[in-house]
């Protein structure tokens, strides 16, 4: 397999510019910077099928166009280093081993997007890579490829600030990332407008995450076809996959996207630990509904997760053996979610509580199979939320009843 | 940004700086000089009032106020809506556990369990000695760790209940 984003981890300084130019690094920029207008760039990136790597899987060459449409300026990208969807750690690999190419990404599409500032916004918690990617961001601007006339070209200039978070998971969700690089509490906004028109400071921006970005640079090079050849059937380019909970082997890898939950969890985990048995599995995160073993070769790609009542998410794929509770596992999803909500809509703000309530009710024995119909109607009026946390926060819970629902009934009738 | 979850700390103190400490106010003041070139920088101005303090005090927040012409109200705001910043006085090393899902399965609970005996405290607080703040936290995307948890920004793990004597004494004399 041909790695796309991971391919220089194994590098020694594999985070240092020295580095990152030994194994080509830059010259997919200069080469855009030479041979190619904007237009010609987002029409390359649209024919990749490159997908927004952040969960949402929109369309990433038109995202950047519509940023360059609009009048508006001045325009930004913005690097989406938020990251904590619980499971999930592929950007940290990135930024911590190669924050050069999501640099390089950035660049790109601040070019395709016409867009001459840039913010590098990265999680409070994430120490190391703070450090890495500002020693990146300073060699970038003394090698010319940020800041005024990159590589020469005096019409093009992008400024980049540094910024990082200070503890909110819900500020990873693209409009709450925006007030935070205001200097105000992280709540969402409303939407439309979308941020490629009214994005931060009101104008025009193009929001991405790492994965997305870095693979800007291989696609520049290798061009569209073959990017979309890394993938399986439909689905386009690779992903990063990576593994926690009772698995053997907890590690990241980069896999065609649309692999099968089987090869990822058995071949590159190595599966459950030894003496155990499968009992189930996140395919994306905390807000991802879980499956089964019996759905171990659906494809982790978007369009068959949403099939299975699931969602694709980040790639943190989660898994439990049969010394796992799956009510305890719901339990949990739910905690997180009651203190990530921002508190802003009453549908959230009151709907996550109550999932907790409810999973602690069953815990202790006293949960009655009516608790399981409320939990279906606590989901549909979180439909109602202001933003995405409060429309995935009770799927997880509501998953896990759905697929596991025996366990729930053996508490409610105090068989355990 | 939970609004009563039970492992919450009580509702902070809004105690008045100690009189010993503010000259420091002098150097946070310094130290806001670049950002008021930076619109927006507000977590990086309480970042730089927590560094001095430990903990961002009320004097702090109207300081902040004043240096970036933001209300002190959005100021407030900002500081109430992240979980890295304290309105309580912190120890040296802030420690943070990840009690979600795959520390949690890989044995979260114990580890916390076990660093609240040998501190002798229970997580959001501090231990008598004062040189630990323990606390709980979603996760910390290091779940290829787990369980994992942070020494103020160093990452450690998987952390063992076990490992937790040496992991304290290292931080003591300065390994951390
Ligand atoms: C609650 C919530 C949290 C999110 N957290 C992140 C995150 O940490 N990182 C990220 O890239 N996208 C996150 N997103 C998605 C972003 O809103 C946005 O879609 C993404 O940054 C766009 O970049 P992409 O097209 O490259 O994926 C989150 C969305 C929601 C609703
Ligand atoms: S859905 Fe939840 S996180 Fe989103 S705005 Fe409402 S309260 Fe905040
Ligand atoms: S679940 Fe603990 S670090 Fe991610």
């Amino acid at each position: 397999m041909e790695l796309v984003v991971t391919r220089n981890f194994g590098r020694p300084e594999s985070w240092t510019l020295a580095s990152y130019r030994e194994a080509g690094g830059y010259e997919a920029l200069e080469r855009v910077l030479k041979e190619m207008t904007p237009e010609e760039v987002t029409d390359l990136i649209k024919a990749s099928d490159l997908t927004g790597r952040g969960g949402a899987f929109f369309p990433t060459g038109l995202k950047w166009e519509f940023v360059r449409k609009d009048p508006k300026t001045p325009r930004y990208v913005v690097v989406n280093a938020d990251e904590s969807e619980p499971g999930t750690y592929v950007n940290r690999l990135s930024l911590e081993l190669d924050p050069h190419m999501t640099i390089e990404g950035m660049i790109i599409a601040a070019y395709a997007s016409n867009a001459e500032r840039g913010y590098f916004y990265i999680r409070g918690e994430y120490g190391l890579s703070h450090e890495r990617v500002k020693a990146a961001m300073r060699e970038a601007y003394e090698a010319g490829y940020l800041g005024q006339g990159i590589c020469g070209r005096d019409d093009f200039n992008l400024e980049v600030e540094f910024r990082r978070g200070a503890g909110a998971y819900i500020v990873g969700e693209e409009t709450a990332l925006f007030n935070s690089l205001e200097g105000k509490r992280g709540n969402p906004r409303f939407k439309p407008p979308f941020p490629t028109n009214f994005g931060v400071w009101g104008l025009p921006t193009a929001i991405n995450n790492v994965e997305t970005l870095a693979a800007a640079p291989a696609i520049v090079m290798n061009g569209a076809e073959w990017f979309k050849d890394l993938g399986i059937g439909d689905a386009a380019g690779t992903k990063m996959y990576c593994l926690s909970g009772n698995v053997v082997n907890p590690v990241c890898v980069e896999l065609p996207l649309g692999v099968s939950a089987r090869e990822v969890i058995m071949e590159h985990g190595g599966g459950v630990p030894e003496g155990r048995t499968l009992k189930g599995f996140k395919p994306g995160g905390a807000s991802s509904a879980p499956l089964t073993p019996a759905e171990l070769d659906a494809a982790l790609e978007p369009k068959s997760m949403a099939d299975l009542g699931t969602i694709m998410g980040t790639g943190g794929v989660v898994v439990f053996d049969d010394t796992t509770c799956m009510v305890d596992v719901a339990y949990r999803d739910a905690l997180f979610f009651e203190d990530e909500s921002c508190g802003f809509c009453i549908p959230c703000r009151e709907g996550t509580p109550n999932l907790v309530q409810i999973c602690e009710r069953i815990l202790h024995g006293q949960g009655t199979m009516d608790d399981l119909d409320l939990l279906e109607e606590l989901g549909a009026s979180m439909m109602a939320s202001f933003c995405g946390l409060g429309h995935f926060a009770h799927q997880p819970v509501r998953g896990a009843v759905s697929r596991f629902r025996d366990e729930f009934e053996a508490y409610i009738h105090g068989r355990r | 940004m939970a609004i009563h979850h039970t492992e919450l700390e009580t509702p902070p103190g809004r105690e008045p700086l100690p009189e010993s400490e503010r000259p420091k106010l002098e150097t946070l003041r310094e130290r806001l000089q670049p950002l008021k070139e930076l619109p927006g920088s507000s977590i990086e101005a309480l970042y730089a009032a927590q560094e001095l303090f430990s903990y961002v005090p009320p004097e702090a927040m109207t300081l902040i106020a004043e240096e970036l012409k933001i209300p002190e109200s959005q100021v407030f705001g900002v500081v109430t809506f992240y979980t890295m910043f304290s309105l309580e006085p912190q120890a040296p090393n802030v420690l943070r556990v990840c009690r979600d899902l795959s520390c949690h399965l890989a044995g979260a609970p114990k580890l916390i369990g076990a660093l609240e005996d040998a501190l002798g405290v229970r997580h959001g607080h501090t231990s008598p000695d004062g040189q630990f703040t323990l606390k709980v936290v979603s996760c910390l995307g290091l779940c290829d760790m787990q369980p994992a948890l942070l020494v103020n920004l160093d990452q450690h793990g998987p952390v063992m209940p076990d490992d937790v004597p040496d992991l304290l004494d290292g931080i003591r004399n300065g390994a951390g």
